[in-house]
């Protein structure tokens, strides 16, 4: 019995101890995440295992449900940094390629998670090791290389030539095969962005093998199979060997802005202020009287004159304002070097602007604490401890503040009818299963609208029922949202008090929810009181009024609006909208505390709940639509039947709104303070159209 | 007596050489702490000198300071990972100028002065501390006291330097 | 000798620690989880990432151990109980302590990974936050003992302990302490739901057995470094000396270890705010009130 990811030596003596112990110590790295686990009714918690925040510090990599075909190239880079010997645990997961084979597969149930487990551990400690052991490879870890245009960064090719915008060369640079090393979204526009090239981060993929030989000393993102001169700079490409093994992607940024950083303190060499010769930016020792490459770097040589005209009343020869020499490198890139240093008096002995941070980041926009800084670009998500499991939140960090972000759901939704007129069952049911996080709300708005298209009335008990269903949902899909916010806060007794409380209210009849409901409200009244928490979410992610927001971000800012006021069962049940003013993270906690304590209420009221069956429509025809207050907000469904068939249906959902709040909550915020802000939104990627 | 010369010379040799480390690497982080290592390596030429006080301190001061001189390295450096090999040398002939006449004027410092008999007995570390503690407090305190301002001041002056541009911008 | 006892027990009180941290951290309770975790982690790859600096990505958890030792070797266990009864005991400890900012910049900048980076450069910008809270409250400490030996500082606790007598600056210390060891709330280096581990995200195999090792021998020495500056030491009835040591000592570490499980991850800004307007001012005002008393009152 061996594992697909066995770790390579002959198993024996200490090694059977050693296997044994790793059965034994399983660290489990969860996908597409614990909240999605729990929202299918796994308890991770009670399984003896420990749930770690990065597939480097894991052991096993647990797939709960069907993984989304978004998603396998992400899980591909996760499984590949899981060091071995690592297994995969699949509950109900189904086909998991570009992942080998998984070790164990079991149900997607608590006690599939438990016999799966205990197979695992079985499997672990006879197969731990093996004699040979095979290289896992997978499309998205290899590394391609991209040519796009220094100044037009929409340009990407696949093949070197000219931009068809300015003519300048493409340069290369490295990224992940499908586009996951980082980089992700180029179709985003970013002509906004000043520095394009700053944003060539070499991601973050690190079993990604070998790259291109040779690279350029100034802009580490240029590599190339072939020795020859780089494109942005003309400078000879060096062996990658050759670069220092500690070479840095967060360097990078400056790079590019090392031949103006470099020219200003490049010419007091009084040879270099004489006759009409050339001279290199980087080397001013370097002269010759005719045009041609520096022997020292293999730059283009410029002409002295035209440098020198440019700065007089230095009195001796500072020429060599190499700063022009990337002007026109760039022509075109306005501001930037053209400052040669004329206004500002010089010292005898310094030269201008030595080592001057003015001049490096001159150009650049500043973030809010005023401070210049390389600027990285980061990949959250979509497996990030957190975040919303399936959403890729991509922030451009200066320092630690965020200067830009992206996000993208990896995990969006198709169109609902695609192909022949759909049954009205397997609509539904196919509706409920895109939304993991709450099916039950969008299986109640799946019958709803169908009864308005059937013109059908289920009547006033089936009514109070689905009402209390769906507030059940809400106190569910609210209690895990507190524990997400407890792991990514580092609030581990909220994490582990609500997501227990989830699992207890998920499947809960009347009476188990009552049995809860004292628990609920005390878990409820500790996490208002907790310390810190003021501190933590206070004036974080404000939102205006008039924002475009749903469901509770909107409720959080004095008003907002809620599908559940014109619903007359939830009247009766005694319903009134809850509001909270603020319009910050902190209020959105507060009201949607508030919210579980309500449901509680209403459920209470209701005396009953029930999911909705489907509804019997016969053959008929119609079009109707329904509007519900789905724990992240207003949903709404329109369908069409024709003889009893769905033939076109159109979803609106909370987050396809919410999802456009991220980058104003996020910009200029500090890293922690953008990640609770994204996490407060309650986002759920399977609500986005994909 | 000669233990401690081996180990003064260890530790001598120890500074010397994250000095050179300090130019010869190209990775930022590198150089400043090496530049930390060899600071310690002066600290603990210090212990073994058995001044404990100053020794202590100087190791533990150097780990911030050359900490925090890090982190502008790495902000203001272009290329901080010395991935590109890029030549951050300058002003040479100036640099040997200055190097060659410190270099002597060390040397001479070393040689000239009467420096007096070799202390064969070290007071205690405890009575080292008081000593030095009346030391700072007494004949010493003006000149600390005004050292101790001018840094503030300097600090001060530097916070604000940094922060103008920064309200220009917001013009 | 002592040295030996001094090395066993604090292996003893580091496996001690890793229970209690899997507790608060997991939530469950377990005597041999340790044992079998540190096990696992032997025979697990240590990766290397690609384009890392290697000499900072091996050096940091070492010299992060390094530190942690240094600082154990001036806390007294019992009389005549210590590795090294230092003159200057209380600021050596502060010089070794210095050294786990140097060792988490290098494992932060080693992997060459962003939230690595991130985080080691995070715990920079917050050192002289929490580095003045420390050395202050020590500067306290020994004015009342007329010494900086640790030995000295818990003999001039018999008749009151410093927590009694400057409950500002224990509180300051600890806070401060916590900050040093990078333990909830105030973990913004290896933050899980910010950084996905932070210091510790590239760590694989021996070398993250190695990292947090090190980091639980820091946690003793901090928890020691607080009893033996305001909780009197080994002082106390009934029991030996080490017995005392061991318990308050093993009581004050369960507490910092614990007391974040409870509470959000303070913000980063929000705690260098506090720090320094806050905690410095509080802290001067400390040495004051503690040179005025010393001076009127002598006890």
């Amino acid at each position: 019995m061996t594992i697909a990811g066995a770790r390579e030596g002959a198993m024996y003596g200490i090694r059977r101890a050693v296997a044994a112990a790793m059965a034994r110590d399983l660290t489990a790295f969860v996908l597409p995440g614990p909240s999605v686990a729990r929202s299918m009714g796994i308890d991770l918690a009670n399984a003896h295992l420990r749930i770690v925040g990065t597939p480097r510090h894991a052991n096993v990599l647990i797939i709960a449900g069907p993984l989304d075909v978004g998603l396998r190239d992400a899980a591909a880079v996760a499984y590949a940094q899981m060091p071995r010997p690592r297994t995969i645990l699949a509950l109900g997961a189904g086909d998991i390629a570009p992942l080998p084979d998984a070790d164990v597969s079991a149900p997607l149930t608590q006690a599939g998670l438990h016999s799966g487990l205990a197979d695992l551990r079985r499997v672990v400690a006879a197969g731990a090791f093996r004699a040979n052991t095979g290289e896992f490879t997978a499309a998205a870890l290899e590394v391609r290389v991209e040519y796009t245009c220094p100044m037009h960064p929409e340009i990407v090719r696949d093949a070197p030539g000219d931009c068809p915008k300015c003519g300048m060369t493409l340069v290369p640079r490295e990224t992940a095969s499908d586009g996951h090393g980082g980089h992700g979204g180029h179709d985003m526009p970013r002509e906004d962005r000043p520095n394009p090239a700053d944003h060539a981060h070499a991601g973050h993929a690190h079993d990604a093998g070998g790259s291109g030989a040779y690279t350029c000393p100034m802009h580490p993102e240029v590599i190339s199979d072939a020795s020859g001169k780089c494109p942005k700079c003309g400078m000879n490409l060096a062996k990658a060997e050759e670069v220092e093994s500690h070479g840095h992607g967060h360097g990078h940024g400056h790079a590019s802005h090392a031949p103006s950083a470099h020219g200003d303190h490049a010419g007091h060499d009084d040879k270099a202020g004489g006759s009409g010769a050339y001279s290199c930016p980087m080397h001013p020792e370097v002269i010759s009287d005719a045009p041609g490459k520096c022997p020292k770097c293999g730059m283009n040589l410029v002409k002295a004159e035209e440098v020198e005209s440019h700065g007089p009343g230095h009195g001796h020869g500072h020429g060599g304002h190499g700063g022009h020499g990337k002007q026109q490198d760039h022509s075109g890139h306005d501001g930037h070097a053209g400052h040669g240093g004329h206004s500002k008096a010089t010292i005898d002995g310094i030269e201008p602007h030595f080592m001057s941070m003015v001049e490096l980041t001159e150009g650049q926009p500043r973030s809010s604490d005023g401070l210049q800084m390389d600027w990285i670009e980061v990949p959250f998500g979509p497996f990030f401890p957190g975040l919303p499991a399936g959403l890729r939140l991509t922030l451009t960090l200066d320092g630690d503040t965020v200067a830009a972000s992206e996000v993208r759901s990896l995990v969006g939704r198709a169109e609902l009818v695609d192909g022949p007129p759909m049954a009205v069952v397997d609509f539904v049911e196919r509706l409920a299963a895109m939304m993991p996080l709450s099916p039950v709300a969008y299986r109640i708005l799946a019958c709803a609208s169908i009864e308005e298209a059937a013109r059908v009335d289920p009547g006033q008990n089936a009514r109070r029922g689905r009402a209390a269903a769906g507030e059940r949902e809400r106190i569910v899909s609210h209690l895990g949202w507190l524990a997400e916010f407890g792991t990514q806060s580092g609030f581990l007794w909220l994490a582990a008090r609500a997501g227990a409380l989830q699992l207890a209210v998920r499947d809960a009849d009347i009476d188990g929810i009552a049995a809860q409901a004292l628990a609920i409200r005390r878990l409820i009244r500790r996490v208002e009181a907790a310390p810190l928490m003021r501190m933590r979410l206070g004036r974080i992610a404000r939102i205006g009024k008039d924002t475009p927001a749903s469901g509770p971000v909107d409720r959080a800012r004095g008003g907002g609006s809620d599908a559940r006021t014109g619903d007359p069962t939830l009247k009766d049940l005694g319903f009134e909208m809850r509001v909270r003013n603020g319009g910050d993270a902190l209020a959105r906690l507060r009201l949607r505390c508030d919210e579980i304590a309500q449901s509680l209420d209403l459920i209470a009221a209701a005396g009953m709940i029930a999911v909705p069956q489907v509804p019997d429509v016969d053959r008929v025809s119609g079009e109707g639509e329904a509007r519900i207050e789905t724990p992240r907000g207003t949903a709404s469904l329109r369908v069409k039947l024709a003889n009893g068939k769905v033939v076109e249906a159109d979803l609106d959902t909370p987050t396809d709104v919410n999802i456009a709040l991220v980058e104003t909550v996020t910009a200029q915020q500090e890293l922690g303070d953008a990640l609770s802000a994204v996490a407060s939104l309650d986002l759920s990627p399977w609500e986005v159209r994909g | 007596m000669t233990v401690q010369m081996i180990f003064l010379a260890f530790f001598g040799g120890a500074a010397v050489w994250f000095g050179v480390v300090v130019f010869r690497t190209h990775s930022m982080v590198r150089s400043a702490l090496a530049l930390l290592f060899s600071q310690t390596a002066i600290g603990a030429m210090f212990l073994v000198m058995q001044a404990e006080f100053l020794g202590v301190l100087q190791i533990m001061m150097m780990a911030t300071e050359m900490s925090v001189m890090a982190i502008f390295m790495v902000m203001f450096m272009m290329d901080p990972g010395g991935m590109g090999k890029m030549d951050m040398t300058h002003q040479k002939r100036l640099s040997l100028w200055a190097g060659g006449i410190g270099l002597l004027a060390a040397l001479l410092l070393v040689w000239l002065p009467d420096w007096g008999p070799v202390a064969l007995s070290v007071p205690g570390a405890h009575e080292q501390a008081a000593d030095l503690g009346r030391e700072l407090l007494g004949r010493s305190m003006f000149i600390f006291q005004s050292a101790g301002l001018t840094i503030l001041t300097a600090m001060i002056a530097a916070t604000m330097v940094a922060i103008v541009p920064n309200a220009e911008q917001r013009k | 000798m002592s040295i030996l006892v001094v090395l066993l027990s604090l292996a003893a009180g580091a496996y001690a620690l890793a229970v209690i941290e899997r507790w608060a951290v997991h939530g469950h309770l377990s005597l041999t989880g340790p044992a079998w975790a540190a096990l696992a982690l032997m025979g697990r790859e240590s990766l290397l990432a690609r384009k890392s600096d290697r000499l900072f990505f091996e050096l940091g958890p070492v010299l992060l151990l390094v530190a942690g030792l240094m600082a154990v070797a001036v806390i007294p266990l019992a009389p005549g109980l210590i590795i090294t009864d230092l003159a200057t005991g209380a600021l050596f400890l502060n010089a070794a302590l210095a050294y786990v900012l140097v060792a988490l910049i290098m494992a932060g900048w080693g992997p060459n990974g962003a939230y690595a980076m991130i985080a080691g450069w995070r715990f920079l910008g917050q050192f002289i936050a929490y580095a003045m809270l420390i050395v202050m409250p020590i500067t306290a400490v020994a004015m009342r003992a007329e010494s900086l030996s640790t030995v000295e500082i818990v003999a001039s606790q018999a008749q009151l302990w410093n927590v009694l007598y400057q409950p500002m600056g224990f509180v300051l210390f600890v806070v401060a302490a916590m900050g040093l060891a990078w333990l909830p709330p105030l973990d913004l280096p290896d933050a899980t739901g910010e950084l996905a581990g932070g210091v510790e995200a590239e760590y694989t195999g021996v070398r993250l057995a190695v990292l947090r090792l090190a980091r639980m021998v820091i946690i003793l020495a901090l928890a020691g470094a607080t009893v033996t500056f305001y909780l009197g030491g080994w002082l106390g009835p009934w029991l030996p000396a080490w017995a005392w040591s061991a318990i308050k000592i093993l009581a004050v570490a369960a507490a910092m270890l614990s007391v974040g499980r409870y509470m959000p991850r303070i913000r980063e800004a929000r705690y260098l705010a506090l720090s320094w307007k806050l905690g410095i001012s509080l802290a001067l005002a400390n040495i004051f009130v503690v040179g005025v008393i010393a001076l009127v009152v002598p006890i």
